[in-house]
């Protein structure tokens, strides 16, 4: 019987798991022990609600509502010295609870902290740009569509960055495999010769070890060369390669290999 | 000769002739030779003035981050290596700190000192091919070719160490994987005592040049809210008036055990940019030095770790793995199925050559990573080209790119 | 004007060589291979690094034109990405005959490390491809010895006939 395998994630799996295995924490510590992060989130809390706060590995997790990001990343921006806005994207966790996960990475120069800002929409909300606030977050939020298809409202150039404009298919969904679907795999060839050179050209070789032993067109045994075309019986006789012929190349003096010499140490 | 027939339209529909406001299309890319790699501009021009330009970019998108999910955490550490090529290390150690930082684990010291060299090494390297293919993209070819021949050095030791040139992947997640061979601190300190010299030719070289003065002052200007609005980091935001080093203000490894300076300049042109990049070679040198004498503390200590003990995620010293069964079968696990690191998120940022390199790891407990974002600074080098380049001409795109260094590998991932 | 001393007795200095077509018109071709600056990605830094002072390329006659239209060879260095697939294409159609394609690195050659979505497996697929250089990335030296039996492929071609061609489909 043909092993099930998950429609909705298509990523590489564990070929083995331990049924007993309780994977440890990450340590989350309460806010209240960094006095910054307490006070950045006290001005936050007064004008927004924060679902949930932590720090973990020396950084600050918030979580908001979704129609919050612009206001809680212009209070931070403003007020709070958080100028520069590191990064930005998504998670996708569609086959758990068809949600999607934005954080928002923040730095702060001046009190040298980092706080990142989450929040969960659903499969095919759009989220508010912040653009106008940050202008890296151009260019992010155009990647963020073009690898999950979240679109961004009030952006001024909603396309995609990273792959062509006529992609199809969000790469980075969990749907979407790692080497792609047929469009993918077809993609350069219909574009350039046409959809009935399929035929011609063939398919991808995607299978890295495979190697055809009596292939004369791309390998021959190293040291025994053969033409293209040759068939292969496996007792070709060796041949010494030298990239120049026996009778000498017009005009070309002949590299000597006794008189050269071999610099051992570059630097002298 | 009969060309093969293909569907391609020809390519003339970027250049309009027939507009009424003489506004030009021109397309540049995504294959030219200044454009360090496969960057492509739709440029707007009212006669040699730029008024638009819009920076395409993706040419050398291949997947990194899809890669990162499908893999076990050691195997993509040769990936990263593709990323900022210049300077592979870099790479190779931000994506180890945030994995350690992630499993919480603690590097001897001997390692911490032997990623320092490699990535100063990493930043000269860097640098140095920074100033060469800028040079010869506004035309010194002397300083090409000079700075290609110390390259060159840097690379024999580096290639001493790992054994390659230029994909290094010399580090590994819990350490380094070997010690420095015999000769790497004798090749290392006659390339430092030579440095300087270098550095000076070149500056003689550049430093008064016209020529040089004339493509690169007052050219390219970044103001300081600017660079931050759009998220620059490393030389370009130094440049522009903030002295923000990741090294200095968050220092990891040992880089708040070492003396150096951070160079920043408030002008935000190309020549600012300049000069903070051969200030920072200065620096790395300096970096070098106390490296050297830290390592020789440490062999004198009789320090020799290279790799953290952590049985759960680390393989044992070879020795172990040779002798003792557990070690064997520990090895055995790591190596087929790979490390499960804890439940949780982090996000690492390191100073590479090019500026803040982070990496945002999701793990959910299983051997690969949920989510792996890749925070690679150049990609905000190539956006901040969208409201830069508006206002100059056209020569002055070369000069911009040139000083921007963003390297596609990274901008595209 | 100097007046140099030659002594035209020695080999190479007569002043009149007999040849035939084919060897001078080989020798002419193999030995000024001009090479579109192709650099895709970390293989085109050892492309420039070739070119530059330690492995210094012009002793082959090998000078990096950023035209394909003054391009002999195109040096494919790098990953070819499904975006890109196009763009190689038209550069190539754009060179002139005769022309030769050395598909360098590992990714050209097959894709590579990038199994993915986003990478042509193999610039083969779009354009005919006269050399492979293996390797990730392959060293300076590698290309220049790749580029040296391109030259004994050239030289073994009979350049008074008409060349055919090379056609993917």
């Amino acid at each position: 019987m043909r092993a099930y395998k998950p429609k909705d994630n298509v990523q590489a799996k564990a070929y083995y798991t331990d049924r007993f295995y309780v994977a440890p924490q990450v340590p989350k510590t309460s806010v209240d022990e960094d006095e910054v992060f307490a006070a950045d989130l006290e001005a936050i809390k007064a004008k927004f609600e924060v679902k949930d706060a932590y720090i973990q590995v020396e950084q600050m997790v918030i979580y908001i509502n979704a129609h919050d990001i612009y206001g809680v990343l212009e209070l931070m921006r403003d007020e709070l010295a958080y100028t520069q806005l590191s990064e930005m994207s998504a998670i996708d966790w569609l086959a758990k609870d068809d949600t999607f996960e934005i954080f928002y990475q923040m730095l702060s120069m001046t009190k040298r902290k980092r706080i990142r800002v989450k929040y969960f929409i659903k499969n095919g909300e759009a989220v508010d740009s912040v653009e106008k606030l940050f202008r890296s977050a151009d260019w992010s939020e155009r990647e963020m569509f073009d690898m999950f298809g979240i679109e961004a409202n009030n952006h001024p150039f909603m396309k995609r960055i990273l792959m062509p404009y006529d992609w199809e298919g969000y790469p980075l969904l969990k749907t979407y495999p790692l080497e792609g679907d047929e469009f993918a795999a077809w993609y350069e060839v219909d574009k350039i010769y046409g959809k009935e050179a399929r035929d011609i050209i063939g398919p991808e070789l995607r299978d890295t070890a495979r190697v055809d032993r009596y292939d004369s067109e791309r390998f021959a045994r190293l040291g025994h060369e053969v033409p293209k075309g040759t068939k292969i019986t496996g007792d070709e006789p060796a041949v010494t390669q030298s990239y120049q012929e026996e009778g000498g190349v017009f005009l070309i003096k002949k590299l000597d290999k006794e008189s050269s010499v071999v610099i051992d140490d570059p630097q002298r | 000769m009969a060309q093969v027939k293909n569907r391609l339209t020809p390519f003339f529909e970027n250049i309009t002739f027939d507009r009424d406001d003489n506004e030009l299309i021109l397309n540049f890319g995504p294959q030219h030779p200044s454009a360090h790699g496969q960057l492509r501009l739709m440029l707007h021009l009212q006669q040699e003035q730029i008024v638009k330009a819009h920076p395409d970019i993706g040419y050398l998108h291949r997947g990194m981050e899809k890669m990162a999910e499908n893999m076990i955490y050691n195997e993509f550490m040769p990936t990263t290596d593709r990323m900022d090529y210049i300077a592979s290390s870099s790479n190779n150690y931000g994506f180890a700190l945030a994995v350690e930082k992630l499993i919480g684990l603690e590097v001897p010291r001997r390692a911490k000192v032997i990623r320092m060299l490699l990535l100063e090494i990493n930043r000269l390297m860097s640098h140095l091919f920074w100033l060469a293919t800028t040079a010869l993209d506004i035309g010194a070819m002397t300083v090409f070719l000079f700075a290609f021949r110390e390259r060159e050095y840097l690379m024999d030791i580096i290639e001493g160490y790992c054994g390659a040139r230029l994909t290094h992947a010399a580090i590994r997640i819990g350490g380094v994987p070997l010690d420095l061979q015999d000769g790497f601190l004798h090749q290392l300190r006659v390339f430092l005592n030579k440095l300087p010299q270098n550095i000076k030719d070149y500056e003689d070289l550049l430093d008064s040049n016209r020529i040089w003065l004339m493509r690169m002052e007052e050219v390219g200007v970044i103001s300081t809210e600017m660079a931050l609005s759009w998220g620059c980091t490393g030389p370009m935001l130094r440049a522009s008036g903030v002295a923000w080093d990741i090294r200095k203000e968050e220092p990891y490894e040992l880089y708040d055990e070492v003396e150096f300076d951070v160079p920043f300049s408030d002008k935000g042109d190309n020549f600012a940019r300049y000069r903070i990049y051969m200030e920072e070679m200065r620096q790395s040198a300096k970096i070098l030095y106390q490296c050297i004498e830290m390592y020789e503390k440490c062999e004198k200590d009789g320090q020799t770790d290279l790799m953290a003990h952590a049985p759960k995620y680390i393989s044992a010293p070879k020795i172990d793995i040779m002798t003792q069964n557990y070690s064997l079968m520990q090895h055995f696990v790591l190596v087929t199925q790979g490390m499960r690191p804890p439940v949780g998120e982090v996000y690492v940022p390191t100073e590479s050559p090019k500026g803040e390199l982070g990496f945002y790891i999701n793990s959910q407990g299983g051997p690969y990573p949920y989510r792996l974002k890749l925070r690679a600074p150049s990609f905000w080098h190539t956006g901040i080209l969208t409201d830069l380049l508006p206002g100059h001409y056209i020569p002055d795109v070369v000069s911009i790119i040139g000083t921007t260094n963003i390297v596609f590998g990274e901008v595209d991932r | 004007m100097a007046q140099h001393k030659v002594n035209y007795t020695q080999d190479g200095g007569l002043p009149i060589a007999l040849t035939s077509v084919d060897k001078i018109v080989n020798w002419g071709r193999s030995n000024s291979l001009w090479a579109l600056t192709y650099g895709l990605a970390c293989c085109g830094i050892e492309m420039m690094a070739s070119g530059a002072s330690r492995f210094d390329f012009d002793r082959y006659g090998t000078i990096f034109r950023a035209s394909p239209r003054q391009a002999d060879v195109m040096i494919v260095a790098g990953t070819l990405t499904k975006k890109h697939a196009e763009f190689i294409k038209r550069l190539y159609d754009q060179m002139t005959e005769p022309r030769w394609v050395i598909s360098m690195g590992s990714c050209a050659n097959t894709g590579g490390m990038f199994n993915t979505y986003a990478t042509v497996q193999g610039c083969d697929r779009i354009i005919p491809v006269d050399l492979y250089l293996p390797g990730c990335a392959p060293r300076p030296e590698t290309l220049q010895y790749g580029v040296m039996l391109l030259q004994k492929k050239i030289r073994a071609n009979k350049a008074g006939n008409a060349q055919k061609a090379k056609r993917l489909m």
